[in-house]
């Protein structure tokens, strides 16, 4: 009797699971097999070619520089909206009139797209008549900058303009962290004469690994992923320069006909995020400690 | 605790900080709004306040039944895709919350692994499904696919806060001989009300700011959503115009500031809940 209701709560997921199987499954499964094949995307003729479509990727000299683009998209805005994240939770968890104020106006960039966000940073950042050329001219009197047309520039406003857009969602994390980091551990640490700065590498650093996992392995899987700041800002330009791997697989795709190179690409990220993402969020869990 | 009075300058430090923030994150709305008040023709500095500026470029948006087609879409597209999600979700989560066994545990790594798939590397096989069962130019099929997408999400989310629901719940209703089904929807789904807004609110935001999939599988303008429409104002027109471009940008942001704003304690409150302890 209990049982069978066991097994008749279980069904409840059933729905569930089956969208899930449907629509993340079937295309996981046959983006995989379509690695294997030459196709163009659209046509009837889908020709088994093995493992060429890996072959050719070891060989694209494209794959190198996008996926450097892809490691610093990902590593970079880790980083830096974890620390400036961490920041402005210390910050905003003090008591000063406006800090709701200033809390909402840190989240709200989170609201807008990252393509339209990106578009109008690229009116920022154009040669003519943008925005930060007139700001270095007019206050500055400096010579106007090509930001756009370097593309490693280009991948540094990209990296700098995803992480000042996401960093409200790093200052949450690490903010629920903070306020449940009791003030006791902090103020018998300063009674026993410790330095400011003491008390935050020693007490509350360790107690917020768990906000920190959560807050590293969310924002490196959302930077390793990055695709609308990219389109947005610069398209992948100069020369499909400043692509992720992401904006690759679409151009592979839809531009270029090439249904199974992209596929293949596909996994080829998929598992580069696995192998980052993976070994990091273990040895996060294993630093969480009881407090 | 015992409460330290600030000096002087530690709140001079704190003024000059939050004047740093609202400046940086303030400045690029100013330019889109300042812009968009502007004629194509204008090429003064965008930095400088619009001399004479006029809202014909908002007139020109609104008066476009492009936009209107498109911002129904929109509404239509997060309704269906809110209609899929909430009920599958709650009752799965529900499931999952009471049966805690391996089952569970499996997923929640799910969960993490789908997180790591990324969007475009599903796209491939995606768009061949979608073509197959007829649901491309489909707002239906567009918030099918997003329910797949968001439901080990969802289904998660809603476990974590229905086990504190205390079982003695369910039991006490179950005995009165209702079935599962309806036990849940109503005697445990009403109390997780306050979850379900957060959840709504999310698909909203999620939904209205879509733009890879929508992007391949709405390509007919018709079935265009906002995002679509103020994408095309920025890289589909045969003259562009920058002004135009923030006009259309700035009406699709602003209602979902404006819900942002709002609800806005409501939002950044359950966020701080749900990553505390989720």
């Amino acid at each position: 009797m209990l049982k069978k209701r066991k097994i008749k709560m279980m069904l409840l997921t059933a729905p569930g699971l089956l969208l899930i199987a449907l629509f993340v499954f079937v295309p996981l499964v046959n983006g995989t097999r379509i690695a294997f094949y030459n196709w163009n995307g659209y046509g009837k003729t889908m020709k088994f070619i093995g493992l060429q479509n890996f072959i050719d990727l070891i060989h694209d000299a494209r794959i190198g520089r996008t996926t450097i683009n892809t490691l610093i998209y990902g590593i970079g805005s880790c980083v830096l909206q974890n620390v400036l994240g961490l920041a402005a939770a210390m910050f905003v968890n003090q008591k000063f009139p406006g800090r709701n104020t200033i809390r909402a106006i840190l989240y709200m960039p989170i609201m807008i797209s990252g393509f339209v966000m990106g578009q109008v940073m690229r009116y920022m950042f154009v040669y003519d008549n943008g925005v930060m050329n007139d700001i270095l001219f007019y206050m500055f009197g400096m010579d106007k900058i090509n930001w756009l047309e370097n593309s490693w520039i280009g991948v540094a406003l990209i990296t700098l303009i995803n992480s000042w857009q996401y960093l409200g969602l790093c200052m949450l994390i690490y903010l629920a962290g903070l306020q449940g980091v009791s003030a006791t551990y902090k103020e018998a640490a300063a009674i026993d004469g410790a330095k400011p700065m003491q008390v935050f590498f020693h007490v509350t650093l360790p107690l917020l690994i768990p906000s920190i996992t959560t807050a590293v392995i969310t924002n490196l899987i959302g930077g390793l992923k990055l695709y609308e700041m990219v389109v947005g800002l610069t398209s992948g330009g100069p020369n499909r320069m400043s692509a992720s791997l992401s904006q690759y697989i679409q151009i592979l795709y839809f531009d270029d006909e090439r249904a199974g190179y992209a596929a293949a690409v596909g996994i080829f990220q998929f598992v580069l995020i696995l192998v980052l993402a993976m070994p990091l969020n273990r040895y996060l869990k294993s630093r969480e400690i009881e407090a | 605790m015992i409460e330290k009075k600030r000096s002087t300058a530690a709140n001079v430090a704190i003024a000059i900080i939050c004047i740093l923030i609202v400046l940086i994150y303030i400045f690029p709305f100013y330019i889109v709004g300042n812009v968009s008040l502007r004629d194509i023709t204008d090429l003064s500095s965008r930095l400088l306040p619009t001399k004479g500026g006029s809202m014909q470029n908002y007139v020109k948006v609104l008066e476009n039944s492009e936009f209107w087609t498109s911002l129904v879409n929109t509404i239509v597209y997060c309704g269906l895709e809110i209609l899929f999600t909430i009920p599958i979700a709650a009752i799965g989560g529900y499931s999952l919350a009471r049966t805690k066994n391996w089952f569970s545990n499996m997923i929640r790594s799910l969960n993490i692994m789908i997180m790591m798939i990324p969007g475009t590397a599903l796209l491939v096989g995606t768009y061949g499904l979608m073509v197959k069962m007829h649901l491309t130019n489909s707002l239906i099929g567009m918030a099918l696919l997003g329910a797949g997408g968001g439901m080990t999400g969802g289904m998660f989310f809603y476990t974590t806060f229905t086990t504190m629901i205390p079982v003695e719940l369910d039991e006490a209703a179950s005995i009165d001989g209702a079935g599962v089904i309806r036990t849940y929807f109503q005697i445990i789904f009403p109390q997780l009300k306050a979850i379900t807004v957060t959840r709504v609110i999310n698909i909203i935001i999620g939904c209205w700011n879509n733009y890879l999939m929508p992007m391949y599988m709405l390509q007919k303008g018709s079935k265009f959503t906002l995002l679509l429409y103020v994408r095309k104002l920025f890289t589909g027109q045969k003259v562009q115009s920058v002004p135009l471009a923030f006009a259309g940008c700035t009406l699709m942001v602003v209602p979902i500031l404006i819900m942002y704003f709002s609800l806005q304690k409501y939002i950044i409150g359950s966020q701080l809940d749900s990553s505390v302890k989720g």
